[in-house]
């Protein structure tokens, strides 16, 4: 097993919950969001998670080629919008108002999307202290040849 | 075997190499906390560690298994962060410790070559 491996699997998921917060942080940041491009509020954006293998390297691959992968990272698999209804508020004088004076604002709820801000952070810090290990365990395996 | 490989060298190689592995199925089960449906992963270290003294020159096929009594959550997640990172910890320690005495044993080795010259 290759160490250089594990700290891809480690690079991946910072990559991931690195996009992850990004999707939160726009959601919040758009959280009154009533004019799109698309028409429309602003909708709620969410990320899938999906297990994958690392993408290795050519020259790893070729280098562990006989060697069975058992590592697994993981990529965003998908971004969702959120389909639930908009919030109605009542503006008559908002330029975005229907007929009926109602403003169509977008369903976030900003705890909703701190939390999860707060998970993503915490994972990535997770993920920090792994390739710290796995950086601990390098340099050890390095010193051998001192 | 040839002069340089003691059996303790062998023996070393082989301990390395498992807590290598044992480092590449937690950093992927702290990779996929938030992965909807992931299992953790982990192998049985003493097990797999008393399958490779106990024929030191087979190349080792261990055995990787879902762990079960973990506390699951709703989107089928079983990773424990508590476990992950007390599991880190440990196989790095173990890991430093291997290559102590690896060092300690080529040194062994170093000085048995230059003790022999007068």
């Amino acid at each position: 097993m290759n160490l250089f491996g594990v700290l891809d699997v480690s690079g991946s998921a910072l990559t991931a919950e690195r996009q992850r917060a990004e999707i939160v942080t726009s959601n919040l940041a758009n959280a009154e969001t009533t004019h799109t491009t698309e028409g429309g509020p602003y909708k709620r954006q969410m990320v899938v998670f999906e297990t994958s293998k690392p993408s290795a390297s050519s020259f790893a691959r070729t280098f562990n080629g006989l060697r069975k992968e058992y590592a697994r990272g993981v990529t965003v698999q998908n971004i969702l919008a959120d389909t639930s209804p908009p919030l109605q508020r009542f503006e008559p004088s908002h330029p975005d108002a229907d007929k009926q004076g109602y403003v169509s604002y977008p369903a976030i709820n900003p705890i909703e999307e701190m939390a999860e801000l707060m998970e993503a952070a915490r994972a990535y810090e997770m993920n920090v202290a792994a390739v710290q290990a796995t950086k601990g365990m390098i340099s050890a395996s390095l010193d051998i040849l001192r | 075997m040839s002069w340089m490989e003691t059996p303790l060298l062998q023996r070393m190689e082989r301990f390395l190499d498992m807590a290598s592995l044992r480092q590449s199925l937690i950093s992927s089960n702290i990779a996929n906390v938030d992965t909807p449906g992931y299992r953790t992963r982990d192998i049985d270290f003493d097990k797999e560690m008393q399958k490779a003294l106990a024929a030191p020159d087979a190349t080792p096929h261990p055995v990787v298994r879902e762990i079960s009594g973990l506390i699951e959550r709703p989107d089928h997640n079983n990773v424990s962060v508590d476990r992950e990172t007390m599991l880190l910890a440990q196989t790095q320690l173990q890991f430093q410790t291997g290559v102590a005495l690896l060092k300690q044993e080529f040194r062994r080795l170093v000085t048995a070559i230059t003790e022999g010259k007068s």
